[in-house]
């Protein structure tokens, strides 16, 4: 019996970004991408490519309670994964033709940015939510929705506005996620949330059930194209999916906003050092 | 039980049965690996008979892409069942957008850049 040693060591790195990124409700490719890439010397193409395989595994596995809790707008989901599907395969195609240091440099930039969005996230709680109506086209296909909210104790009513705009949001959070290989629920879910005027639990919801299909969209273009190392991908897969399940138990004993603060600095350092290794510093 | 329930229950079960699937595919995957010490993998671009058939069917890595496949068509799968309840609905609209994002995924694969 014998495994060679970076099948353990990939196994290693996606259980603790799979833990950490359930813990703070975001991918586990986030982290994970740059830790194969500085600790393992994989190729960024590589790299992204076990990770959107992964993204598919625990972004179904998730979406198996939340459909259940009844959080998920499956209209809303189903109306924007056309957006999402066609950024993905956009995305997914355009890394063909990008070199290592570009996309390490771009891999670095949606460090700084999910770093700035949660550095903000950390200092307000919760985050303002005014109710809209649907507007002219979610009208049409009766896109808004409702849910029960089990802290307030009742059942919240919500409608679905600026529905071009989030479509819209939504193509260039596709692209990203095929781009890069991983979610690219840090741009859903607040445009969602603050320029659809969808509670946040419910965006959440929704945005994690797109993903499965957006991240499987990429990632067979990717396993057509050569990017999947199958004995990467597989510890990688197993690793966050397991990852996943611990780090959904764990979040109930940790305080959330300690968390966040390191995860900054994480995220910060991370995002730096691509930067640096993309332009050749 | 209302309609929305009904692809509730389906939408979940047909993911619940997706991940442990291609799960037990990648684990066996690895215990091959294991045990035969073989980690070759074609490289390149993917041919599709590979992907199905493998050169053997049971080489470690053939395995793990069957596992992989399993996971990705499950959101695909998702997907077509979709597209049945909203014609049984009669929900033209929603069957319309469903069928192009099927398209979209069954267009990714087939194409792949050379």
């Amino acid at each position: 019996m014998y495994l060679p040693p970076y099948i353990i060591y990939a196994f290693l790195i996606s259980l603790g970004s799979g833990v950490l990124g359930a813990m703070l409700g975001m991918g586990g490719g986030t982290i994970m991408v740059p830790l194969l890439i500085f600790l393992l010397k994989v190729p960024i193409h590589i790299a992204s490519g076990a990770s959107i395989i992964a993204v598919v595994a625990t972004s179904s596995a998730a979406a198996v309670s939340y459909v259940k809790e009844e959080m998920t707008n499956m209209r809303l989901g189903m109306f924007l994964e056309l957006a999402t599907t066609i950024g993905a395969v956009s995305g997914a195609f355009l890394i063909s033709v990008m070199s290592e240091a570009a996309l390490r440099t771009i891999f670095g930039l949606s460090l700084l940015y999910a770093a700035g969005t949660m550095f903000l996230q950390s200092r307000k709680m919760e985050r303002s939510w005014a109710q809209k109506p649907n507007d002219a086209i979610a009208e049409r296909l009766q896109l808004g929705g409702n849910y029960f909210d089990s802290a307030r104790n009742e059942t919240i009513t919500y409608g679905v506005s600026n529905t071009p705009v989030t479509f819209i949001i939504s193509y260039v959070a596709g692209i990203v996620s095929g781009l890069l290989g991983i979610g690219g629920g840090g741009i859903k879910v607040p445009a969602m949330n603050a320029v659809a005027g969808i509670p946040m639990k419910v965006a959440v919801a929704t945005s994690n059930f797109m993903i499965g299909v957006t991240a499987a969209a990429s990632a067979l273009v990717y396993i057509r194209n050569g990017y999947c190392d199958a004995f990467l991908t597989a510890p990688v897969v197993l690793g966050t999916l397991l990852g996943a399940f611990i780090g959904a138990r764990l979040i109930k004993q940790v305080r959330g906003v300690d968390l966040k603060k390191i995860f900054v600095a994480v995220l910060l350092v991370l995002g730096l050092r691509m930067i640096l290794s993309g332009v050749g510093i | 039980m209302s309609s929305l329930k009904r692809m509730e229950t389906l939408v979940s079960n047909i993911l619940m049965a997706g991940v442990l699937m291609s799960g037990a595919l990648i684990l066996f995957g690895l215990m091959l690996t294991a045990v035969t010490g073989d980690t070759s993998c074609p490289n390149g671009n993917m041919d599709l008979d590979w992907l199905i058939m493998g050169d053997p069917f049971f080489a470690p890595s053939h395995i793990l892409f069957l596992g992989f496949l399993t996971l990705i068509a499950t959101p695909v799968l998702r997907i077509a069942a979709s597209i049945y309840v909203y014609m049984k609905l009669r929900d033209n609209v929603f069957m319309t957008i469903t069928t192009v994002v099927l398209l979209v995924l069954v267009v990714s694969f087939t194409l792949g850049i050379g």
